[in-house]
């Protein structure tokens, strides 16, 4: 049972991250792999946010996810608005030179130790006790409903929405949709905060759990093959990812080797790249035409 | 092709050895000829600090180039370099500790893990393109290091493995200038290597296959083949480049091997100058001295003390910075920039004018 | 008559700073009018469209002369999606469905300036009017449908961005000639009910000049020939070059000389 939970808890972290990935893939084919660093941003901005609103926890915390969307359409508009049309490894390595400047610019700001927002807030982490003797802390049930409802939520606006649509449509064939009327840079924007929020809420919530370092990046660079599993431009692909890539490495670690925690997503990821690059939900790449 | 440099005009070939010298002109024969000159006497005049700094640059150097040759000319993408970096010296360590072996034994050995984790690394290759293959790549970089982790944790090595300095035949290479030489003879010697594949027939198809592939299948050349030899022959060298690094430090640990050595050497290809040699040197120079050079800056600054024990993360802030910087404003990199002076001095006095208007 | 909706005055389009592709380019749109613009391959057709269409800036390519006035508002080098928002829509030569999408998805992404949500519903049945076999098709994924279906799903679409202008580039490309008879209809009864003008770009001569008003001949980057339908067809180069009519008076095979020798005569007419 508790490895059940577990898997649940690690499968709702993964798949919450890597929405992230999926939205701005999908929608520009720019593999984001300043993610994880945004992510943390996320975190990191709670606890400035904490000082800011001492006393009132659900403000600051609402300044917190409103303050991560905001940066996410920054970001877009400063920077990776100048690599639309350039070379897809050169984006890439946009989003990662972003990383590594997040990463420094939040060891200055905030220190590399150790850090507790919960703490900062005034809130508490109960563990609760499920039936069949399992345990789970409150704030990783709070991210596994909050993944449900982001999951929910992204896919009744993309399904159902008219913007939805047409981050759809852009995510095809931008120029056409930019004859269409559909401006690619709002597109591009609103991709680019959506992804930067819920990894932030992801971040978030994983750091009121467990306290918030600089290494919390790895999380979501594991989160990655996740995205890939499912097929990276596929909401739902990311969910199924997520939860086989979590058992693989919960069960693995729980019976087999605790060093392998870290390289077991990667495995799995190359054994899909192998079988099916695609992924398991995602669209063939077009070949070549001659 | 290989130097696309304006010449002044009335230079003309009129031999194919002429066309195949490596140098043509009168001014790249003086202009090696005191580049020479200054690389070896470098070391009889330059501080330890300044002797290591260079050692750096080559290592850095032979890295880059196999980086370029793989990435800049054959289009396939890789952020698994540390992990080949870490594979050459890894086999170099487990050598020397496990059987003694000496330097003429580990080399080979270093270059034939790269052999093989290149046909490996290469393999994803031949189904994926573009981003899922630089994603096969990070992945194998990740398994490479954990098995790096493993060897180090089950052998009771958990800080890493030692190896003693080489000797080459009865000459021991403890002294830093010694080690200079050889590392500038290596990383000479792969410049050359570069520089003879790429205009060769394996060079011409690694382009072919990076402008198009379908079009260079169609032309005859062999895809899987000649992607799988670029896959070889670039992590051989970034094998033999880890087997130097590992005896030069004289230690070698998977702390050493991160993800960010990956995205460093990747860096420097960008910085550089995608597509070119000289900017694959040009940028490993660059990002070697980098976190020197902004050491240094820290230093004349007059709030050191606050900033002191951040050194590691203004490195990393201002990495990221001048990463972006290049990527957006100077997509040619450092090559890129030096040829623009070359043509401002070769056309001077008169100067490039664009057309009218179309200035955006 | 007052001005015409669209005007190309003199343009000049250059890509990547060196290379010139059209060249006093001069044409016009007027109001409920279907205008085409003829040539061969090359000849700057295309070029010519995508300056009016916004699409030059992805290309390196800049216009840098010359100016498109469409409605009182200069057009040149601006962003394709303001061009689009001012009712000049393009339908392009290929890849004009969004593949993933389905039929009446398809039609419910493009973005319409100035139409109420409401009255989008009323427009959609309209243009579903002019298209039954649409109607039919609702739910197909775009992807999966024919040549002619997914041309008419492409003017369709188009249209669901309320355009006083369709620009259509190759109409006929890949099409059978039976298809193309239907289209053509289509597009002249959404002409008349509408009172869209529409500019067509065509490389077969026999296509447009059965429904254009007036046409514009392009070669090399300039505009050779202009005139209304009937001048054009009965215009002798015209008639052995675009529409294969044999002209030889007595039968007998011309050497390529005398066809380069009218070549260049006629640089004499635009």
């Amino acid at each position: 049972m508790q490895l059940l939970i577990n898997i649940v808890v690690l499968a709702s972290i993964y798949a919450l991250i890597a929405c992230g990935y999926v939205l701005i893939y999908r929608v520009s084919r720019v593999l984001n792999l300043a993610h994880g660093e945004l992510m943390m941003f996320g975190a990191y901005l709670v606890l400035a946010c904490s000082s800011l609103f001492a006393g009132h926890p659900v403000m600051a915390l609402c300044a917190a996810v409103i303050l991560s969307l905001v940066t996410g359409a920054l970001v877009y508009i400063f920077l990776m608005r100048k690599m639309t049309g350039e070379m897809v490894l050169a984006a890439i390595l946009t989003t990662v030179a972003l990383g590594i400047l997040v990463r420094g610019v939040v060891v200055l700001v905030w220190s590399s130790q150790q850090q507790y927002p919960a703490q900062a807030l005034g809130i508490s982490n109960p563990t609760f006790t499920l039936p069949g003797d399992g345990h789970i802390s409150l704030w990783s049930l709070v991210l596994v409903l909050t993944n449900l409802a982001a999951y929910g939520a992204l896919f009744g606006f993309l399904r159902f929405g008219r913007w939805g649509m047409r981050m759809r449509a852009a995510g095809q064939n931008p120029l056409l949709a930019a004859q269409r009327g559909i401006n690619l840079h709002g597109v591009y924007a609103l991709a680019w905060s959506l992804s930067t929020l819920t990894g932030a809420l992801a971040g978030i919530l994983m750091a009121l759990d467990s306290g918030v370092t600089g290494s919390m990046p790895v999380i979501a660079l594991k989160a990655f093959p996740a995205a890939l599993v499912g097929g990276l431009d596929s909401l739902g692909g990311a969910l199924i990812g997520a939860l086989i890539v979590a058992g693989a490495e919960v069960l693995l670690i729980y019976y087999v080797d605790p060093l392998l925690s870290d390289v077991v997503p990667f495995l799995v990821l190359v054994a899909m790249l192998f079988v099916r690059p695609w992924g398991l939900f995602g669209t063939r790449e077009e070949l070549d035409r001659v | 092709m290989f130097r696309p440099t304006p010449r002044a005009s009335g230079y003309f070939r009129t031999d194919y050895a002429q066309d195949l010298a490596l140098l043509q002109t009168r001014a790249e024969r003086i202009g090696l000829a005191a580049l020479v000159a200054i690389l070896v006497t470098l070391p009889f005049v330059a501080t330890p600090f300044l002797l290591d700094l260079a050692c750096q640059v080559f290592l850095a150097s032979i890295g880059a180039l196999s980086l370029m040759l793989l990435t800049g000319y054959a289009g396939q993408i890789s952020l698994g370099h540390a992990g080949l970096i870490a594979a050459g010296a890894f086999t170099t360590g487990i050598l020397t500790r496990e059987i003694h072996a000496p330097f003429w034994v580990t080399l080979p050995a270093s270059a034939l893990t790269g052999v093989v984790l290149g046909l490996v690394f290469g393999l994803p290759s031949l189904r994926l393109r573009g981003l899922y293959l630089a994603v096969s790549t990070l992945a194998l970089h990740f398994i490479v290091i954990y098995l790096g982790g493993e060897y180090e944790t089950k052998r009771g090595f958990s800080t890493g493995i030692l190896i003693e300095k080489p000797s080459l035949g009865g000459f021991k290479l403890t002294d830093g200038r010694a080690w200079y030489f050889v590392l500038l003879i290596f990383a000479a010697a792969t410049l050359l290597i570069c520089i003879n594949l790429l205009r060769s027939r394996s060079g011409r198809a690694w382009r072919a296959i990076h402008a198009r592939e379908t079009v260079a299948e169609a032309l005859g050349i062999s895809i899987s083949g000649y992607k799988l030899l670029a896959f070889v022959i670039s992590s051989a060298m970034t094998s033999v480049a880890g087997c130097l690094f590992a005896y030069y430090r004289g230690f070698v640990s998977i702390e050493a091997f991160d993800l960010f050595l990956s995205i460093q050497y990747v860096a420097m290809i960008i910085i550089g100058g995608m597509g070119s040699l000289l900017g694959a040197l040009l940028g490993a120079a660059f990002v070697t001295v980098f976190p020197y050079a902004i050491e240094a800056l820290l230093k004349l600054l007059p709030n050191v003390q606050k900033l002191a024990g951040d050194i590691f993360a203004v490195n990393y802030a201002s990495f990221g910075v001048v990463m972006i910087l290049f990527l957006i404003l100077e997509p040619l990199g450092l090559v890129g920039i030096w040829r623009r002076l070359q043509n401002y001095f070769l056309l001077w006095p008169f100067k490039y004018k664009p057309l009218a208007g179309t200035r955006k | 008559m007052n001005a015409p909706l669209l005007q190309v005055e003199q343009i000049e389009v250059v890509y990547k700073r060196v290379i010139t592709a059209v060249q006093g380019v001069t044409l016009a749109v007027p109001q409920g009018q279907i205008v085409a613009l003829l040539g061969t391959n090359g000849a700057g057709k295309s070029t010519t469209l995508r300056a009016i269409s916004g699409f030059l800036g992805l290309d390196d390519a800049v216009v840098t002369e010359g100016s498109i006035t469409f409605d009182g508002a200069a057009l040149q080098n601006r962003p394709p999606h303001e061009i689009a928002g001012r009712g000049v829509v393009l339908v392009p030569e290929r890849e004009k469905v969004f593949p993933n999408l389905t039929v009446a998805e398809n039609l419910a992404a493009p973005v319409a300036r100035g139409t109420k949500a409401r009255d989008r519903r009323p427009h959609e049945e309209h243009i579903y009017h002019f298209f039954p076999r649409l109607a039919e098709l609702r739910d197909r994924t775009g992807g999966l449908l024919s040549g002619g279906e997914r041309q008419m799903l492409a003017i369709a679409s188009a249209l669901m961005c309320r355009p006083k202008l369709l620009l259509i580039d190759e109409l006929s490309l890949g099409l059978a000639p039976v298809v193309v008879g239907d289209l053509v209809r289509r597009l002249c009864a959404i002409r008349d009910e509408l009172g869209i003008a529409i500019l067509l770009v065509e490389q077969s001569a026999a296509v447009a000049l059965e429904i254009a008003d007036y046409a514009y001949v392009m070669e090399n980057g300039r505009i050779v020939l202009d005139g209304d339908r009937q001048r054009l067809k009965g215009h002798k180069d015209v008639q052995e070059f675009y529409l294969g009519k044999g002209s030889a008076e007595d039968g007998a095979r011309r050497s390529y000389r005398d066809i380069k020798q009218y070549r260049r005569s006629r640089r004499w007419y635009g």
